[in-house]
Formats: C-alpha cells, sequence, structure tokens
C-alpha cells in the first residue's frame, strides 16, 4: 500500500516531508508526498503528516547542497513556490535522482523528474520576472511606496531582491493579496516577509497628494507612445495577459 | 510655427512622446549596474521591459522628446519643420520629474531622450546635456539613461554627454547615401557617421582604462562614476521609405556591426506620416513582414555566425516572404544535413532549423550525461517540426524524411505560409513568436524577448 506523507505549502514543510518519507525506508515507490489540505484523498493509501522542525528542513538542506550542489538546491526553493499541487512529490522524485547522480543532474533534461522540476522553475521564475516587470507601487502620504500583486506563485520574495537594490532609499512594501503576505522595506536597510492577519492595513495607506497626478501621466504617455498604424491588441495580450491588469496603473478602470 | 506658451505638463507629454514613437531603438539593455546607498536606480543588463502598448511594442524608458520643434525638413519625419502640428518643449527640470517619479513606481526602466533640432544642433545637444547631468547629480538618479547624440553638435557636447549616459544612438535612419539625399537633404551621411565614429572610440578608449577627456564639469561634485557610453550604442534604419533591398539593408547593419562596434541594429517600418509625392504610398501599411524578416536575419548575425553573404546576395537580394532566413538558408545547404543530435558540435546545432541558442546549450550539456532521444530534444525546446528534416539522433531520423529540397520546402511552408500571411494581414495577424518556433530564443534582453515576438526583431 502506498503511504503519502502529507505536508505544508512551504519549502521548509516540503523539506520534512522529504525526510520522513525518506527516513520512513519503505521505498521509493512505496511513499510519496502531498501537500496538506488539497483535499483530493486517495483510497487505498496511508495518510502520515510530516512533522515539521527547521532542524529536519535544515538536514536536508545541508544533504542537498552536498550531494547535488548549490543550483540543485536553489532549484529544490523555487520548485517549492511553484503553485502546481505535485510540487512536493515531483522534489521529492527529483531528490531521488539528484542523490544518486550529483551536481550533473541538473542539466539531465532527458530523465522526466528532472524535466518536471525544470519546468516548475522555469514557470515561477517567469511569473517572478513578469512580476518585477509589472509591478505597480504608488506613493502614500507617508511616503511609502506600495505594490500590490496577486501571483499564482508564491514569488515575492523573488522580487524583493531587486527592489531593494533598485530602490534602497525609499520604504516600500509588495503585498501578495493572494496570500496575504508581504515584503517590507526599510529605506538604506533590508527586507523581510510578513504575514498579515488581514488587510485592514490597506485603509490606513492614503495616496500621497501627487499620486494621482502621475498616474494620468502616465496613462497619457502609455497611449500616446503606442503607433497607431501598428495597432496590435493580440501581441499586447500575449506579452501582458489579463491576469495581470487589473494590478497596473495604465490599465485601471479600462473595460475588460 | 506655432509654439504654445503656458501649456501643461499633460499636454506637452502627449505631444512630446507621439513625437518620439517612431524611433524603434528604444531598450534598457547592455549595462549591469548596482544600486548605490542614497541613490535611485539600478540597471539590469538584460534590460526590463515595464509594459506593453496598443501596438504590441515593449516600453521600457520614458521614450520623448525634449522638443518637437526643429529646424529641418526631413520629408518621412512627423516633426518635420512644414508640418503644421502643435509644438512643444519640455525643462529639464519637468523631465527630471517625470522620470523620479515614474522610476519610483516602477513604470519605467529610465529615461529615452530625443529631440528634433531646436535653432542648432549644439544648441539642442547642450539642452538635452543639462538634462541629464541634472538627473545624474541633482536627482541622483541612477537608472538607464539613453541619449541622442545630435548630428552636427559639437563633439565636446557629445563627449560629455556620452559620460553621463548609458546608451548614446545616431540614427542612421536611410541605409544608403543616396536614400539619405533624396528623403532627409539637410543631413548627411559624414554627419551621422562623425557621432557613430565619435562614440565608438570613447568606448574603446573607456575599456581600455582611458576616461575621454572634456572639460570637467562645473558643480560635478555628485559620486557619479564617470564612465563613457557604458551600454554601447545603437541606430535605427527605416525600412521601405526608399527602394533599397534587403540585401544592403543587411550588409549596411553588418558593416555598422563590424565597424562601428554597434550594440543593435534597430528595424522600423516605414508608416507614411506625411502625405508627400517623394514617399512610397504602402497601401497594405507598414511593411512589417519585411521588417521582421530583417530583425530575423540580425538575430542570425549577433548569434549565430551568419553573415550577411550567406543569406542574400546580389542575385538572391530579397528575404524569401514565405520561409524565414534560417529554414530558407537550409533549404539552399541540403549537403551539409542531417545533423547528428548527439555529436554535431555547438555551432553546427545552431544552423539546424528549429534548434535556437539555449536549446542547442541544453543538448550540449545533457548529452555529456547520457544518450539523447527526440522526446528528449522536445523538452529541450528544439521545434521537431522544423528540426526532423535537418537531424538525426543516435543516427536516426525520427521519421524517414527524403533529404529533397522540394519536399522539405513544401513541408515547411504549409506553416511558414501561414505566418507570413498572418503577419502581414493588418489587424489580424497573429502573434508571431520565435522564441516559441525555436527559431531564435537566446535571452540578450528582455526587450529582444518580446520585441522578436513582434516581429520587430
Ligand atoms: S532632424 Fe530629426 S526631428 Fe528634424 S525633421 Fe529631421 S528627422 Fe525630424
Amino acid at each position: 500500500m502506498m503511504t503519502i506523507f502529507t505536508c505544508t505549502d512551504s519549502f521548509e514543510g516540503i523539506l520534512c516531508g522529504v525526510h520522513d518519507a525518506w527516513m520512513s525506508r519503505l521505498g521509493h515507490e512505496n511513499v510519496s508526498l502531498a501537500l496538506e489540505d488539497t483535499g483530493n484523498l486517495r483510497m487505498f493509501a496511508e495518510y502520515r503528516r510530516a512533522e515539521e522542525s527547521p532542524g529536519k528542513a535544515e538536514k536536508v538542506m545541508e544533504a542537498i547542497r552536498r550531494k547535488a550542489g548549490r543550483e540543485a538546491c536553489e532549484r529544490v526553493y523555487r520548485a517549492s513556490l511553484s503553485c502546481e499541487e505535485q510540487k512536493a512529490d515531483r522534489i521529492y522524485r527529483f531528490l531521488v535522482c539528484a542523490f544518486r547522480v550529483g551536481p550533473e543532474i541538473v542539466n539531465m533534461l532527458q530523465i522526466p523528474a528532472v524535466y518536471e522540476l525544470f519546468r516548475m522553475n522555469r514557470s515561477v521564475e517567469n511569473e517572478a520576472r513578469s512580476l518585477i516587470e509589472f509591478v505597480r507601487f504608488a506613493r502614500t502620504d507617508s511616503g511609502i511606496l506600495f505594490g500590490v500583486v496577486g501571483p499564482r506563485c508564491d514569488v515575492i520574495a523573488l522580487m524583493a531582491p531587486h527592489f531593494s537594490e533598485r530602490l534602497n532609499a525609499e520604504n516600500w512594501i509588495i503585498y501578495d493579496e493572494k496570500r496575504r503576505k508581504a515584503v517590507i522595506h526599510r529605506a538604506g536597510g533590508g527586507w523581510l516577509t510578513a504575514r498579515l492577519p488581514d488587510d485592514s492595513f490597506r485603509r490606513k495607506l492614503a495616496d500621497s497628494g501627487d499620486q494621482q497626478e502621475f498616474e494620468s501621466l502616465w496613462k497619457i504617455f502609455h497611449e500616446h507612445t503606442a503607433i497607431p498604424e501598428r495597432k496590435n491588441p493580440r501581441c499586447q495580450m500575449t506579452h501582458l495577459p489579463l491576469r495581470f491588469r487589473p494590478y497596473m496603473t495604465e490599465f485601471k478602470g479600462e473595460r475588460r | 510655427m506655432l509654439i504654445q506658451q503656458e501649456m501643461d505638463l499633460k499636454e506637452k507629454l502627449a505631444i512630446l512622446s507621439d513625437a518620439a514613437r517612431y524611433d524603434a531603438a528604444c531598450t534598457s539593455s547592455g549595462v549591469e549596474r548596482k544600486g548605490k546607498p542614497g541613490q535611485l536606480g539600478s540597471t539590469a543588463f538584460a534590460g526590463i521591459c515595464h509594459s506593453f502598448a496598443a501596438d504590441g511594442r515593449c516600453i521600457s524608458l520614458l521614450k520623448i522628446l525634449y522638443t518637437n520643434q526643429c529646424v529641418y525638413d526631413c520629408r518621412y519625419c512627423v516633426n518635420r519643420r512644414s508640418n503644421d502640428v502643435p509644438r512643444a518643449a519640455f525643462t529639464p527640470d519637468e523631465i527630471c520629474r517625470l522620470t523620479m517619479e515614474f522610476y519610483r513606481r516602477n513604470y519605467i526602466e529610465g529615461l529615452f531622450l530625443s529631440s528634433g533640432v531646436l535653432e542648432s544642433p549644439d544648441r539642442t545637444m547642450e539642452l538635452m546635456h543639462r538634462t541629464v547631468w541634472k538627473l545624474r547629480y541633482e536627482c541622483g538618479f541612477n537608472g538607464y539613461i539613453h541619449v541622442k547624440a545630435i548630428p552636427g553638435a559639437d563633439p565636446v557636447l557629445i563627449g560629455q554627454t556620452g559620460l553621463l549616459a548609458d546608451r548614446m544612438s545616431v540614427n542612421l535612419e536611410l541605409p544608403t547615401a543616396e536614400g539619405l539625399k533624396s528623403l532627409a537633404p539637410s543631413k548627411d551621411r559624414a554627419r551621422i557617421l562623425g557621432p557613430m565614429r565619435q562614440i565608438q572610440t570613447g568606448i574603446a578608449a573607456m575599456e581600455r582604462g582611458i576616461v575621454p577627456r572634456g572639460e570637467p564639469l562645473k558643480g560635478a561634485v555628485y559620486p557619479w562614476r564617470r564612465q563613457f557610453v557604458p551600454a554601447g550604442q545603437s541606430t535605427q534604419m527605416i525600412v521601405g521609405a526608399t527602394p533599397e533591398n534587403d540585401y544592403q539593408m543587411l550588409t549596411v547593419a553588418e558593416a555598422l556591426y563590424r565597424n562601428y562596434d554597434l550594440k543593435r541594429v534597430f528595424y522600423s517600418a516605414f508608416v507614411r506620416v506625411n502625405d508627400d509625392s517623394l514617399l512610397p504610398a504602402l497601401p497594405g501599411g507598414p511593411p512589417l513582414l519585411r521588417e521582421h524578416r530583417l530583425y530575423q536575419a540580425d538575430w542570425l548575425l549577433r548569434f549565430y555566425g551568419f553573415t550577411a553573404g550567406e543569406l542574400l546576395s546580389e542575385s538572391h537580394p530579397d528575404f524569401n516572404i514565405f520561409l524565414d532566413p534560417k529554414c530558407d538558408w537550409a533549404l539552399r545547404h541540403l549537403e551539409m544535413f542531417p545533423v547528428e543530435a548527439q555529436t554535431a558540435d555547438y555551432g553546427t546545432l545552431l544552423r539546424v532549423p528549429g534548434i535556437g541558442v539555449r536549446s542547442a546549450k541544453r543538448i550540449v550539456a545533457a548529452r555529456r550525461a547520457g544518450r539523447l532521444d527526440f522526446a528528449a530534444l522536445k523538452r529541450m525546446g528544439v521545434v521537431l517540426k522544423r528540426a526532423v528534416y535537418f537531424l538525426t539522433c543516435g543516427g536516426r531520423m525520427m521519421y524517414p524524411v527524403p533529404m529533397d529540397q522540394d519536399f522539405i520546402a513544401a513541408q515547411l511552408l504549409g506553416e511558414e505560409r501561414r505566418r507570413a500571411w498572418d503577419i502581414g494581414q493588418k489587424d489580424s495577424y497573429r502573434q508571431l513568436s520565435m522564441f516559441d518556433d525555436g527559431f531564435l530564443n537566446p535571452v540578450p534582453t528582455a526587450e529582444d524577448r518580446v520585441s522578436a515576438a513582434l516581429g520587430q526583431m
């Protein structure tokens, strides 16, 4: 019978799942990993909850680093941010190969388990990159730059290093309204991620006096920089899918 | 000339972004610069697109003219002296404010500043220089700046501006001296190539550690690291305003890459904004498909090791409408195919239709660790529906294909004709991605990535 180890939807949670499944010594083909609370219970399987502890996650991380190298570590981390329900098991399958082969594993896309991890990585990276491009900040009356996103994958932590370079002298917040998570950056300092109990804090953030002015200036520019003779909504759609637009200044008020 | 005083910032922005939009050479790539404490901004080597306009083109920089007033009368240009259009000019402070506030909100990657010629090239260059100087030194802006060099301006001014800008460009506009003479009589080739050479020499000197000479500016105390045009220079050629063929265009581009070390040549399908008897009529709209083919070929020059002479010749001077330049080339060189995926070197793999820079790299990395099959090639991004005619894997083709030009052409054409049709048909053209089809997929810049899909490159 299959034993399914369930874990929380987080990097640490998944690593703990990997740990417990591996240490159970039931054999790789007899175990699988699943996220908690997905509601997809399988018949003829035994469910075990992976106990979460930082020590365990640390140990697995160390093992990956040692046996499979840095690149594999990073890929596992990014895959853990994916929005795919099967990500935990896919990470496990990848690690089974990675521990056997070593650092070369990351190039071996001919192996399906490696390709799956690569594919999840790519979509996480793509979304982080898109949001680095598309996130819009509004300046609040207290001078904080406030940006809201609603990503499929949990990418705000991947966006933070970019903005902490670029907007180093600013106080800013990027808020993931789907997960109620935020990265918060203090001017001249570092950044941290925080979970927020609700989004009542948003009501306290009023726009600065010139926010409206720059929003309309930006809309004007956005409209006028397009060449009318080359109008191509389809192409615009491909590069800037509708799901990003509700968060973007230049599409505010546009009928969908 | 109608110059309105007391115009508000919104009106100015509308006029001066309208006036700048036909310049395609607007990217934010080529230099990686970290943020600096107390300053605003950083740059990414690959460039960053922040939005997409209704024409599907990437918006990376705040692309504006300083002014759309101009003493010249180039026939193709919407800002020419003889056009009766509203005129405006920014002040340096207005441009700084727009740039800083847009940048902070993550609308843009930086500033692209061009201009009509106000009074004289020197006066214009001087105003542009003053603007970017303010932006760097007074506002502490550390993001991307692209400035046009105005042909005919004092080299000292151009040199000074280059110390503040990341990229500079002088537009060639028309590929040959004759073309230039007919449509832009006030410009001549020497005046365009002069600043191009100056910028090239300045960059080369910078790379050897020599900061170009020039008067240090009074009051220059902000610790801006003096570098000369670190992201290199680019240029633009208009496609289809004059009778040059693709071979001439591509040969000029190749010469610019070789002799002037340009980072990029942009091609801009001619849009007939003026009713002028010397301009072609273009009933089908701007020649977008031709522009697209030129961008594809340009990529083959820059990333795939092709030369202009391999792709076109005097007797074969224009690109095939129905086949992309790489397929077209492969079909004319069937003796070099099929290629074996397990053993062919990187350069040879790159020449296979359906294999791009990224998939070629993945193949080379993966086969070191084990054997490949067609399914694996597909996962690595190889577009099999093209590559099958040119590729073996483990000594075998995916299915038996006669190495016959007509047969393969017919197979490829089925797909290509549809694409070409789509792109040539205004309003109905599909998104045509050179990345999805595996024709071109290195990731040199973010704008490349998206513009390729647009048919811009
Ligand atoms: S110099 Fe430039 S702005 Fe002036 S008419 Fe010629 S192309 Fe237009």
